[in-house]
Order: C-alpha cells, then sequence, then structure tokens
C-alpha cells in the first residue's frame, strides 16, 4: 500500500479570507511538502480551520491562490481537488453501515462491486474495522466512529489528506491511542496530510512541521523541536509547551534582565525598557530562597506523578518550576528559583518579537 | 441557610405541598396531573364525539334521524342500511371494473389534455357510479398533486436552505414592469401574448446583463422565503376567479390536471416552509463530506439529505395529503361535475328544499375518513425516529 501512494505538494499563496468586514486570514503563505504531516497549530479563531477549509474547496478565498501538486485549484470544485477530510464531527452518514460509509467515495464514482468490495476490506482492515462493517454508526463507540471516518477518507487514496481536529471528541485515553495510530498510518500511507488542532501536544507528536497561527498570521512555520526550543515570538513561546513558558515581567538594561529588584544575567543584550523574560518550567529549580536568581513564596504545589509542579509567587509574577516528585513544601513557604541561563528567552513586551 | 427549612420527611410538609409540588424530578404534582386528566378527558370527548355521531349517523335513516336525537345504537334506535345502500347498491356501475376503468380514464384524459396543442383526442366519459367517482377523483388529485407538491416543494426548500440567493431587488423591479408593460401590450394594443412576451424576455435578459450590476440592494433567502409563504396568506377565495378564469382561457376546467395543478401550487408554500426547516437543522458536515467523497449536488440530495429527513418528509407528506384530501373552495370552481371530489359529495347532500340528508352524508363522510387514517398509521412509522443518530459527535 505504501509504495503507489503519490506524494503532492500543496501551496497555499497569498490568500486572504474575509467574512463581511472580518478579517480571518491575511496574506497566508504556506509551502507543505510532498509526502509531508504538517499540522496547523491555533487557538479558536486563528483561522486554521478556515485555511484547511480554502484548500478543501469548501470555502472560496476572497484573495490568493491554492495549489495542489501543479494544478491552481483555486476555483476548483471539491470533488475535482482529489482530496479527502476527516471531520471533527467524523460526518458519518448515520442511515448506512460502517461499509457503505467507507465505500460511498467509490460508490459515486461507480466503482464496480467487486473491486469496491475488497477495498473496503483493506481500508478497513487498515484501521481494524473489519469486525464492524455491518454496525450501523449508533452501534459504534467514538473512537470506532473516529476510524471509521478514516477508513473513508483513506479508501479513495487521495493526493492529500485534510483532517479538522479529528481527535478532539475523544476521551484522553483514546485521543493518545488514536494519534499513534494516525501517525503510523501517515508513515505507512506517505500522503501529504494536513491537520489542524488547537492542542499543542498534538502538533508536538505528529509533526514533521507545525505551522502555528494566530489571528490569521502565520507566527512561525517549523519543526516541532525547533517551536519548543528557538520560539519566534512570545505568542509561540507560551503557546507550545505544557504547563506554558513562564513569563516574567522587567526591563532589559544592558547584559542584565532586571525585574522586582532582581538581577538576572541575559543571553542577549540591548536597552528594551519593557522586556519579557522567557523561562520553560523544566530549566527553573526550586532552591533555598538565600541562593536563588528569583526570591519568592510557594503559591501552590502540585504532584503530578514523576515530578511536582511548584508555583512561586515572587510578588510580581508567578512562575512554575518542575521540582522534583520528592519536593516537600508548604504554601507560603519562603523559596528562591534558580534559572539556567543558556535556556532563558527574552522578549519585547510591546511587540511580543523575540530578542536574539 | 438552617436546616430547617429542608423538609425531609413527608409528614414534615403540609397537605398543601404534597398536593402541588411533584414527588419526584421530571413528575408532575398530584393537582396538576388532576386538573390535566380532566382536561385531556375533556379534550377527547371533544374530539372523538362527532366521530361517534357521524359513525352511528351513518346507520341511522330519515326516521331515526328527524325523531331524534339518538345516541345509543340499538338502544335508542334500530341501525339500518339504508344510508349505505343509497350510495352502492341503487345506482349502475357500482363495481371495481367501474374503478378501473375510471384510472385507465384518468391517464387517457390527461394524456388527451396534453397532446391538444397537436392533436384531437375525444377525451372518455365517466362510467362510473356517483360514489366511486369522487373517491377515484379524490384520490388521484390528492396523491398527485402532493407527488408534485412534495418534489418541487422539498428541492426549492433545500436550495434556499444551502445555497445563498442574492436576487437584486431593481431587477426584480424590472420584471415586475416589464410583465405589466406585456399585459398593456396585449390587451391594449393588441399585440399577440407571444410576441410581446418574447420581447419583454429578450430586453428583461439585456437590460440585467447592461444595469444588474449598478443595482446595490438585493434580496437575501429569508426574503424569498416570507415571499413564498406569504403566498399562503392570502385567503384563496381572493384568487379563485382568476384562477377560473385562467383555466378557463387554457381550456382546463373540470379536469383532473386543474386540480392537481391548483392544489401543488396553493400547498407548496407549506411544504417549502416546513422541510426548509428539516433542512437547516441537518448538521452540514455530512453534505460537505459527500461533496468532497465526489457525490453530485443531486445525489447528495437523495442519498444523503433525503433518507435523514424522513420523518419530516412524512409528516409534510402527511399534512399535505390531508390538506388535498379536504380541500373543497378551489373542488367547487374547477371539479363541476366530471372530476367531483368527495368533499363535494358530500357537501351535495345537502340537497336545497328536501333539507339535508345527514344520514348519507355521513356515511359519505365514514368513506372519506377511512383512507386518511390509513395514511396516518402508514406514515407514522417514519415520523418518529431517531434517524440522526450517530451522525456526529461521540
Amino acid at each position: 500500500m505504501a509504495a503507489g501512494s503519490p506524494k503532492i505538494p500543496v501551496r497555499f499563496d497569498k490568500i486572504q479570507k474575509y467574512f463581511g468586514t472580518v478579517k480571518v486570514l491575511e496574506e497566508f503563505d504556506l509551502d507543505i511538502a510532498p509526502g509531508e504531516f504538517l499540522v496547523l497549530l491555533g487557538a479558536s479563531g486563528s483561522g486554521k480551520t478556515t485555511a484547511l477549509r480554502i484548500l478543501s474547496g469548501l470555502e472560496t478565498a476572497t484573495a490568493g491562490r491554492v495549489l495542489i501538486g501543479d494544478r491552481d485549484v483555486t476555483n476548483v470544485l471539491p470533488k475535482y481537488r482529489d482530496i479527502s477530510m476527516v471531520f471533527q464531527s467524523y460526518a458519518l452518514y448515520p442511515h448506512k453501515t460502517v461499509a457503505e460509509n467507507i465505500g460511498f467515495p467509490l460508490k459515486v464514482r461507480k466503482v464496480a462491486k467487486a473491486e469496491m468490495n475488497s477495498a473496503i476490506r483493506e481500508a478497513a482492515a487498515q484501521v481494524q474495522l473489519e469486525d464492524l462493517l455491518d454496525r450501523y454508526p449508533r452501534e459504534l463507540s467514538g473512537g470506532q466512529r473516529q476510524r471509521v471516518a478514516l477508513a473513508r477518507a483513506i479508501i479513495r487514496r487521495p493526493s492529500v489528506f485534510l483532517m479538522d481536529e479529528p481527535l478532539s471528541n475523544l476521551d484522553a485515553k483514546l485521543r493518545g491511542y488514536m494519534r499513534a495510530e494516525l501517525k503510523h498510518m501517515q508513515q505507512t500511507l506517505g500522503t501529504t496530510t494536513i491537520f489542524v488542532t488547537h492542542d499543542q501536544i498534538e502538533a508536538m507528536t505528529l509533526a514533521h512541521r507545525v505551522a502555528i497561527l494566530e489571528r490569521g498570521v502565520l507566527q512561525q512555520l517549523a519543526t516541532p523541536a525547533e517551536t519548543y526550543n528557538d520560539p519566534a515570538n512570545l505568542f509561540v513561546a507560551q503557546f507550545i509547551g505544557s504547563p506554558p513558558m513562564n513569563t516574567v515581567r522587567g526591563s532589559l538594561e544592558g547584559r542584565h534582565f532586571r525585574t522586582n529588584g532582581a538581577r538576572i544575567e541575559a543571553p542577549v543584550g540591548g536597552r528594551v525598557d519593557k522586556a519579557i523574560l522567557g523561562v520553560r518550567p523544566e530549566d527553573c529549580s526550586v532552591v533555598a530562597p538565600a541562593r536563588g536568581t528569583l526570591k519568592g513564596v510557594i503559591y501552590t504545589s502540585e504532584l503530578i506523578g514523576d515530578h511536582t509542579l511548584v508555583t512561586v509567587d515572587n510578588g510580581h509574577d508567578k512562575l512554575i518550576v518542575k521540582a522534583p516528585k520528592d519536593f516537600n513544601g508548604n504554601q507560603g513557604d519562603a523559596i528562591g528559583v534558580a534559572l539556567r541561563r543558556e535556556h532563558l528567552y527574552v522578549f519585547d513586551a510591546t511587540t511580543g518579537k523575540r530578542i536574539r | 441557610m438552617s436546616t430547617a427549612s429542608f423538609k425531609f420527611d413527608k409528614a414534615d410538609r403540609s397537605l398543601m405541598e404534597r398536593l402541588f409540588e411533584p414527588p419526584a424530578v421530571g413528575k408532575i404534582s398530584p393537582a396538576a396531573s388532576l386538573v390535566a386528566h380532566f382536561l385531556l378527558i375533556v379534550w377527547s370527548l371533544f374530539v372523538l364525539f362527532p366521530i361517534y355521531w357521524v359513525i352511528i349517523t351513518s346507520f341511522k335513516n330519515a326516521v331515526t334521524v328527524n325523531l331524534g336525537p339518538f345516541y345509543i345504537p340499538f338502544l335508542d334506535f334500530q341501525p339500518d342500511l339504508d344510508a349505505w345502500r343509497t350510495q352502492f347498491n341503487t345506482e349502475p356501475n357500482c363495481n371495481f371494473l367501474g374503478i378501473a376503468r375510471q384510472f385507465g380514464l384518468f391517464f387517457y384524459n390527461t394524456f388527451a389534455v396534453i397532446i391538444s396543442p397537436l392533436a384531437e383526442i375525444q377525451p372518455m366519459d365517466p362510467q362510473i357510479c356517483k360514489i366511486y367517482h369522487a373517491f377515484t377523483n379524490s384520490i388521484v388529485v390528492s396523491i398527485f398533486s402532493t407527488a408534485f407538491c412534495i418534489a418541487i416543494g422539498s428541492m426549492a426548500a433545500y436550495a434556499l436552505a444551502r445555497i445563498q440567493y442574492k436576487p437584486k431587488f431593481g431587477n426584480i423591479m424590472m420584471f415586475v414592469g416589464l410583465t405589466v408593460l406585456v399585459i398593456f401590450a396585449t390587451s391594449y394594443a393588441g399585440v399577440p401574448w407571444w410576441a410581446s412576451s418574447a420581447v419583454a424576455l429578450a430586453l428583461f435578459f439585456f437590460l440585467v446583463r447592461a444595469f444588474g450590476k449598478h443595482f446595490k440592494r438585493s434580496l437575501g433567502n429569508g426574503d424569498i422565503l416570507f415571499w413564498i409563504i406569504s403566498q399562503r396568506i392570502l385567503p384563496p377565495i381572493v384568487v379563485v376567479i382568476p384562477i377560473y378564469i385562467m383555466f378557463q382561457a387554457v381550456g382546463l376546467l373540470d379536469t383532473h390536471l386543474a386540480l392537481i395543478i391548483v392544489y401543488a401550487v396553493a400547498n407548496l408554500p407549506i411544504v417549502v416552509w416546513l422541510m426548509h426547516d428539516f433542512f437547516a437543522n441537518l448538521p452540514i458536515e455530512l453534505e460537505e463530506s459527500a461533496q468532497l467523497d465526489g457525490a453530485t449536488r443531486l445525489g447528495i440530495f437523495w442519498e444523503i439529505v433525503l433518507p435523514l429527513t424522513r420523518p419530516g418528509l412524512a409528516a409534510t407528506t402527511l399534512l399535505t395529503l390531508i390538506l388535498n384530501w379536504n380541500e373543497y373552495l378551489f373542488a367547487v370552481f374547477l371539479a363541476y361535475a366530471k372530476v367531483q371530489t368527495m368533499p363535494i359529495m358530500v357537501a351535495a347532500k345537502n340537497a336545497g328544499e328536501k333539507g339535508i340528508f345527514w344520514w348519507e352524508m355521513s356515511a359519505i363522510i365514514v368513506i372519506m375518513i377511512i383512507p386518511v387514517i390509513l395514511m396516518a398509521i402508514l406514515l407514522t412509522r417514519f415520523i418518529s425516529r431517531g434517524v440522526l443518530l450517530g451522525a456526529v459527535k461521540g
């Protein structure tokens, strides 16, 4: 199956989209490599679903072009774009059996019955649904419905897969399982896939590259590791990572970052009156008050299992620190936070841009 | 809050509280239950008594009706079959052969009307007793008009639910203006109707191409929908005479076709209005998914949308069928002799100076009720079923 699968590039070329006077996408440029698993990540209202729908043809762009392969499909009907889509709600046909649902794309193309049946069987086998072919969607669990939707998407071997938050209706455990399944399937088929989600963990685990959108503007397009270790701006820094990156308000003066009476050696130099220092919880550590770069009191501490999250209030900001699981401290205890210099990020507070 | 206000034990509560408070969530209080049952019983009597009365009256005769009122058969009066015999036994051709011939006649005469501009075919005359005649007429007219009405209406409703129309207000006004001009040209200037219409149509397309883009104001789907339902606000009696004249002009008076067309048009607004709501409430992802899977718009309508709106479709069909079955006003004007329907038969039993033949009228009414009940039983099977279960979400 992996062999003959087409690997097709996709390109958004200066796409603009307005709903009335509301701007949803602004000069949206995105090149997706053949066979790539690209995740469009953003909060609700960021324009990620709109971008996907413009690619699918269900929505038309106000300006700009969409290219699939080397064909300009901007004004092509959805059914001629050779794409298939998995919807957040799965969109299964409730009056058709699992087999009829999976076979629908072939049925409308008038594929011969025998050929269709073997294709249904093959697609169902890929998502472990062989035993449920005669059931109706209402008789299936959420995860099984999700797999029917996947099988319906893969049966046709389209050039591009579109997935609109396909995992968000599943419970946490199943989501993790389906995530792995999805990644494996995409790797096997090698079909270009565009996956929309608001869940940064899905983005990190699935993507070859992540495109982070905010208010219709592309913030960063990079591999998951790059978005995590080298965020382009404050928005990306705070969006990626769980718990999110800590931010400390202050000012950058020369090689030092000054906040609430503390002076922190910064990785960059410059002079910015309103700056933000970013540091990830795992790059902080709790120490005795006297030895900490920042001093404060324990606001709360939460045992996660393999570690403890300690929230420290320094009177100005709250920082989450990833501490060892045997950390013991009570609310209100004085405590110090040590920061690792090589893992600090400085942002301009007014523009949100990273200061490098 | 103090615990004193909680009355966990039944004994703590007063009689009034126990009467007027529901015993559990999702139940109604004893007092409300009493009132509800009383009202329901009164309502049922109100609804069922006329049916009972019609049925027993159909087994009365002139004497038992005029000496009445008698309420209980065998006790109050001796039922007999006089009224029924008058319908079925006194006239010729009251047999199934008559019915079969009548259906053949329907298709033959419709064909004759359709082909009349090309060739002259003499329409057949019915040879059947009155009651069968009216019954077959009613069946043919209501089934065909309902079928047309549902087919056209549901497609229109689907289009209005899923496609955004923006007719320009100026274009509509131009069309209206040209229509008025055609009427003037035809009736005052003696221009043949086909010539004036053709010129007006050509002019309309030209004007729309030339000036259409300059018009700013346009209407939306909501306006179109309101325009359609507004056709129904007009009382039919207002338009019945113009409609009579129209059908007279095309020579369709007293034909099945006339009734079918008029009934279909008259009920179209109701079908569009009702079905629009059912279509609009379908999750659009199903259709979008089918669209991406390669289905055509008509294919999606037929294979995805219609099966999923079956309950609504069945309810609308039933409603339209009943409206058509009971229609009287248009039938009186358009079907005075050869295509009389059941409601006209009923009304005809009010025989002027001889008084009203209540017993015969009741017999005809009973015959009229039976098919409606059968249809209702048949269609309710489709009405209450959760077809959308499992479509979206987990």
